[in-house]
């Protein structure tokens, strides 16, 4: 229990690493990266579910990071795009985004970017109907969208 | 967001007696946390029900299909079980929000979305958030009711409780009394001056699961938009009924986002109940689905579009597609 | 030996006259048939990689060491007068380090150098009335719920079609009228309407836009000393340091302004805003740096949009179909502040030769947070308005529409009497009709009739648009010791590729490999001037500068190397990273540079005039196919294909984003965005992505980008122009026509919803 106002310590496993941190029992799990780790590849839009730029990986799954509260997220595994490329190279994701030219100003691109990783997670090799419908929840205001469908389709062929 | 008091859930007896109007439940947190955002509502305490392993569950039992409240609007659109046999469950729930959300989104927080009226989630003190008048009925009213059921004229937001009630579905609902369990058709009402929500849940009761009857019946959820995905729906209509040799029988028709809650049409049913499915009953039988309609200045469109989804369902149910 | 001229500055169609040194020697342009090795190739954008793993730093992530995060308190009233404000309270809050209100606020005149930086007329509901810094934005959000304001509400009016009546209330002192409204006016239009044996008359609606960029306005401020560092998201990094500089008093060498990365601008991003300078007073204050960026409901209501349009047209035409006489009388939605208004008349007095021609475009102020430009504003919504008027003159005429346009278009600029540089429309049509089957199309008045679920149709539009850019724009490059190189400009790159065409432009005039040309951008510590991004100018004004500069670098490079290896300079040639003599090797520039040890070869260029005896534009066409459910309502856009002349296309991949995003963009426009306002209230409804519609991947057709590639050798040195603008001028158009012969019946309200299909539907049925 965390009571109104009070901070507690807890504990957030983001990609694979463990961090501390004191928080409120508002702050989103959004905030809690951005601005207590300084996390921020991750981006925040709308704060209202409305854009999939805060989109994060939750044991897997791909959510709302602006919806999530930070510390219900004790125990879990959170991926974040700076996850994606710890070893220095590029994921095949990041790879197919940047040859598709899935991407303009950028801003969106991270959360696209685990929307997709959420999506291939689930299924590997998915139709162009169904990257159409898992990348969805995810507004590019620069229109990149062809791209980010052909990026996605492009790694889902390969592997 | 104004601060508040997280409290972790132990077990459901534990979870009720800590419930009141300053001490919501929460799930998914898709609608309470967007609605202590925008300050409509601003709860001391949140009792986080996630940790309840007791309240998520999909599985079939002798009498039908038993959903836990916190199964994801993904978990049903995903499960074969409900793909197959609770079809207009599975594709509502597919039609809601987006991918995230519907990972997030429970079922039990979705019968209880609030409305999503622009007035109510704006700068409006209305009717509904206790105020005395309703700026929407006389203002931009594109997205609400063509059936004037309160002095509130949004309509109810979700799309798999139109389904449910297409399904015949039951809620279990446990208070400081015990459980109790209420169809789903029941449950969803209109606000009246003391009540001002759109379902009847006590402060201090939680939904546990939901109950879809075992049913033999074909059905169907359609849902128009205005754009391709993620928008909540314009007027949505789920269909179920027995089809046999293109005759229907024990139909059951709920049409979503026309008025406070999902309207069944009882006198649309009755008219094709046992009938064969002739082109002239299809659109006698969408034309009938708006009598009563009284459209407010900006949604005259939801009576042709309720007309022909109606009409469409029909048709699809019965494989007649075009 | 440079050259003081005057030049022509338009940003997004705002025309101004300014001084600009240009290169008295200015590089003959690439020829048509000029073998190119990365200039015309694709290339996958140098900043991908920082972009897909969130190591781009927008202004929005750049965090300081003991930074406050401010938060805005907005007038919650359309139209008020602020009496009290009490932030004592707020004051007290642990953690909050500074609260502004505008007794506090420092005397700064924003809106066009007029009103106080937190005024006490709040004119639209949002209007900034207090600020707060806070060590936590939370703790920032709660001081705001702690300051009291007590207002004096006033009348207001919102709708912008009732404003201009005598009862409405007056949103400026001097009414609700911007400034005059713009006429343009050639021949005589009675006239030509007299001789006309075919006229049409329409009135068509456009909704207002909002650009919803997804980073919102704002910026991080931070001084030491006495010298600030600005890093805004801005479309002009330059234009933040000026301002600035000139708000706070202060020498523009103290001022640095870094806008490497930004999250989308569409025309709203331009720099004086004051969000700027209270974020500057803030820091200053609290003596830490402060990060003040708006939540997307302050961006819905103050930072701007494309304004509504009513547009009352008229077209005249001979039965062979020539034009003899168009007259617009437009209506614009302004909002509270404007010093300007978007020329709806734009594409009816360019596109088509007309010689009775009358556009009257009227700006009109409501209590609404001030519009901004928009992606061609005024010409998106003319075209809405033009192109369904040539359809309805075709269908009366009994013509092929494309024909009709063929017939009718411009031969030179007429409003300056000078012929193009280059307009290959006729191409662009040839193309487009080809590529969507325009043969195929059905008659228009045969769909009305139709029984089918799911309708189609086809339709077209043309665009016109400026995009030549002109001076003053700098660029250098630098050759480093290890034989790569820098280009260094303080222009910035709002998501189209302007980082990789620059490094493209240099790796081919100097003769190196894409891989070794670096760029820094946007920050005006670390490179010369570099002009707004608006309009589609970046492409046309900086590429000619990084041209001159590394042609520069590469002069002094082979006389270096002339010198070194004794070698006359006049055969040196640099290919692919190696300096040539004639056809054999001499030495990679890599090892020369490295036997030069910490030398760096330093080029400088600056853009060339723009030609005075042509007129620069950028056109083409789209076709749009369309499927509309009759059950449903909804329009699904099937397929568009864009055929633009943009000149020289330096980057196809990053060409055909650009022109899909305005695509994109356009079609939001034509089927789902809108703003919709209560006006009793004076509230917007939707100042949010929920309501607010923009396109989901799901709305998105096939787009085919047919890449007209023409030099315009007269334009600049690079024969390149913009494709910002030009991908969405059209496409609206195209949308509406197509819907109109899917069904038979034309919808002549933006956007084209479920409702309005319906509805219309319902009236023929
Ligand atoms: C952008 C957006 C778009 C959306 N679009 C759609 C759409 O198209 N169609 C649609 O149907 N929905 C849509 N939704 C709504 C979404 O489906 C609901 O918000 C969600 O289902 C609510 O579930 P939750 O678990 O997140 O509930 P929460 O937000 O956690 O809770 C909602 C309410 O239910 C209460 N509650 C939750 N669980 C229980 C329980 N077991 N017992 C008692 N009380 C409980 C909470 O106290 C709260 O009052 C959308 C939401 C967003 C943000
Ligand atoms: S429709 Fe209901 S929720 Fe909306 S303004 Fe009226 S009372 Fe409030
Ligand atoms: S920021 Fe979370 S969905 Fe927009
Ligand atoms: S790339 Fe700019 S919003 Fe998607």
């Amino acid at each position: 229990m965390i009571e109104q106002g009070q901070t507690t310590a807890i504990e957030l496993s983001v990609n694979g690493h463990r961090h501390r941190l004191r928080l409120e029992a508002r702050r989103s799990l959004l905030d809690a990266l951005r601005i207590d780790l300084g996390l921020t590849g991750t981006k925040q839009v709308c704060n209202m579910g409305n854009c999939g730029s805060c989109t994060v990986l939750i044991d897997d799954q791909p959510v709302y990071s602006c919806l999530t509260l930070a510390i219900e997220c004790v125990d879990k595994q959170i991926r974040t795009i700076e996850g994606l490329n710890e070893n220095g190279t590029l994921h095949p994701l990041q790879q197919a985004f940047i040859e598709h030219d899935a991407l303009q100003c950028g801003f969106c691109t991270p959360g696209q970017v685990m929307a997709a990783c959420g999506l291939l997670a689930r299924n590997p090799h998915p139709s162009e109907a169904e990257v159409v419908e898992g990348m969805s929840g995810n507004l590019c205001r620069c229109g990149a969208y062809r791209g980010i469908v052909q990026a996605v389709l492009a790694v889902s062929a390969e592997g | 967001m104004k601060n508040f008091t997280h409290i972790d859930a132990q077990s459901i007896e534990h979870t009720i007696p800590l419930l009141d109007y300053y001490a919501r439940p929460l799930a998914g947190g898709t609608d309470l946390i967007p609605l202590m955002r925008e300050g409509v509502w601003q709860p001391d305490r949140l009792v986080n029900l996630k940790p309840l392993a007791d309240l998520h569950f999909l599985r079939e039992a002798g009498d039908g299909l038993h959903i836990g409240a916190l199964t994801t609007l993904d978990e049903l659109d995903r499960s074969p079980l409900v793909r197959e046999r609770y079809q207009a469950l599975a594709e509502a729930a597919h039609s809601a929000a987006s991918p995230q959300l519907r990972n997030m989104a429970t079922l039990g927080g979705n019968l209880l979305q609030q409305v999503r009226c622009w007035y109510y989630r704006g700068p409006f003190n209305c009717w509904m958030k206790g105020g005395d008048h309703c700026p929407a009925r006389s203002g931009e009213n594109e997205h609400h009711a063509v059936f004037d059921q309160s002095p509130c004229v949004a309509v109810y937001p979700s799309d798999p409780p139109a389904a449910l009630i297409t399904l015949d579905a039951s809620i279990r609902i446990v208070g400081p009394d015990g459980a109790r369990s209420v169809k789903v058709a029941d449950f969803l009402a209109p606000p009246d001056e003391l009540h001002r929500v759109m379902h009847g849940l006590g402060l201090n009761e939680l939904i546990t699961e939901i109950v879809v009857p075992h049913t033999t019946a074909r059905s169907l959820y359609l849902k128009a938009m205005d754009r391709a995905v993620w928008a909540y729906a314009l007027v949505s209509v789920a269909v179920a009924g027995e089809v046999a040799n293109g005759t229907i029988t024990n139909p059951r028709i709920v049409l979503g986002a026309v008025a406070n809650v999902p309207v069944r049409l009882g006198a649309v049913e009755a008219l094709i109940d046992g009938q064969l499915l002739t082109d002239e009953l299809i659109k006698e039988a969408g034309t009938m689905a708006t009598h009563g309609m009284e459209p407010l200045a900006h949604n005259h469109y939801k009576l042709p579009l309720a007309r022909n989804l109606v009409r469409q369902a029909l048709r699809d149910l019965t494989g007649q597609r075009m | 030996m440079p050259k003081l001229i005057k030049s022509e500055i338009n940003v997004e169609g705002r025309i101004t006259e300014e001084y600009a040194v240009v290169d008295g020697d200015e590089l003959a342009a690439w020829g048509e048939n000029e073998e190119l090795a990365i200039v015309g190739q694709p290339a996958p954008r140098i900043d991908g990689a920082a972009k897909t793993t969130g190591e781009a730093r927008f202004s929005y992530d750049v965090q300081l060491p003991g930074m406050l995060y401010a938060k805005v308190l907005r007038s919650p009233h359309p139209n008020a007068r602020v009496l009290r404000v009490d932030a004592s309270r707020a004051e007290q809050l642990p953690g909050v380090v500074v609260v502004l209100t505008h007794e506090t606020a420092p005397d700064i005149k924003v809106r066009e150098g007029k009103l106080p930086l937190l005024p006490e007329d709040a004119r639209f509901a949002g209007e900034l009335v207090a600020a707060v810094a806070a060590t936590d934005p939370d703790i920032a959000a709660d001081a705001l719920a702690l300051i009291e304001v007590e207002y004096e509400t006033l009348p207001f009016i919102t709708d912008f079609t009732l404003a201009l009546e005598g009862s409405a209330p007056k949103v400026r002192p001097n009414g609700n009228v911007v400034s005059q409204p713009s006429v343009t006016e050639r021949g005589d239009l009675k006239a030509g309407l007299a001789v006309a044996d075919v006229r049409v008359e329409l009135t068509v609606r456009t909704p207002t836009a909002v650009h919803n960029a997804l980073e919102t306005h704002g910026c991080v401020a931070a001084w030491e000393g006495d010298q600030l560092t600005m890093y805004e998201s801005s479309q002009h990094v330059y234009g933040v340091r000026t301002f600035a500089a000139k708000k706070l008093g202060l020498p523009v060498s103290k001022v640095r302004a870094i806008g490497t990365y930004m999250g989308g601008g569409f025309g709203a991003k331009f720099p004086g805003q004051p969000y700027s300078m209270v974020a500057a007073t803030l820091a200053k204050r609290s003596r830490r740096p402060v990060h003040l960026m708006y939540d997307r409901e302050g961006e819905n209501l103050e930072s701007g949009y494309r304004g509504a349009s009513v547009q009352h047209v008229k077209l005249g035409a001979k039965r062979d179909g020539s034009l003899t006489a168009i007259e617009l009388d437009g209506l614009t939605e302004c909002g509270s502040y404007a010093n300007w208004v978007v020329s709806l008349g734009g594409p009816y007095a360019m596109m088509y030769t007309c010689p009775n021609v009358k556009l009257t475009t009227t700006g009109v102020h409501t209590n609404i947070g001030p519009f901004q430009a928009f992606r061609a504003p005024g010409f998106v919504e003319g075209m809405v308005g033009l192109e369904q008027g040539m359809d309805l003159l075709a269908e009366k005429l009994g013509m092929d529409p494309l024909e009709l346009r063929r017939r009718n278009l411009a031969k030179l600029d007429q409003s300056e009497d000078k012929p193009f540089s280059s307009f290959p429309v006729e191409e662009c049509y040839r193309r487009g009709a080809e590529a969507i089957g325009w043969n195929k199309r059905k008659p228009t008045n045969d769909q009305s009739r139709s029984s089918e679920r799911l309708r189609r149709g086809t339709g077209m539009a043309s665009q016109i648009w400026w995009g030549g850019g002109g001076p003053p724009a700098y660029a250098e490059v630098q050759l480093n010791g290890d034989g790569t190189a820098t280009v260094l400009t303080g222009a910035q790159d709002l998501g189209t590729g302007a980082r990789t065409i620059f490094a493209q432009v240099a790796a081919e005039e100097l003769g190196l490999e894409l891989g070794s040309v670096g760029v820094t951008i946007g920050d005006t510590y670390a490179g010369p001037f570099g002009p707004a991004s608006g309009g589609s100018v970046t492409t046309g004004s900086m590429t000619p500068a990084v041209r001159s500069a590394a042609n520069d670098l590469r002069v002094q490079l082979c006389s270096i190397v002339a010198q070194l290896e004794d070698v006359p300079e006049e055969e040196l040639e640099v290919r692919g990273g190696t300096v040539y003599r004639r056809d054999t090797p001499v030495s990679s520039v890599k090892s020369i540079m490295r036997k030069l040890g910490d030398v760096m070869l330093i080029g400088k260029g600056s853009r060339g005039p723009n030609p005075s005896d042509v007129s620069v534009v950028t056109s083409g066409a789209q076709f749009a196919e369309v499927e509309v459910d009759t059950v449903t309502g909804r329009v699904r856009v099937i397929k568009i294909v864009a055929a633009h002349d943009s000149g020289r296309i330096v980057n196809p991949q990053t060409f055909t984003s650009q022109i899909q995003g305005g695509i994109i963009q356009g079609l939001g426009l034509a089927l789902t965005e809108q703003r919709v306002i209560d006006h009793r209230a004076g509230q917007i409804l939707n100042p949010n992505l929920e309501w607010y519609k923009l396109p989901t991947v799901a709305d998105i057709p096939e787009i085919v980008n047919l890449l007209i590639d023409i030099p315009d050798t007269k334009a600049n040195s690079l024969g390149s122009k913009g494709a910002g603008e030009p991908g969405i001028i059209p496409t609206a158009a195209a949308i509406a026509n197509a819907v109109a012969n899917a069904l038979g019946v034309r919808i002549f309200e933006l956007p084209i919803t479920p409702a309005r299909v319906l509805e219309a539907l319902e009236t023929i049925a």
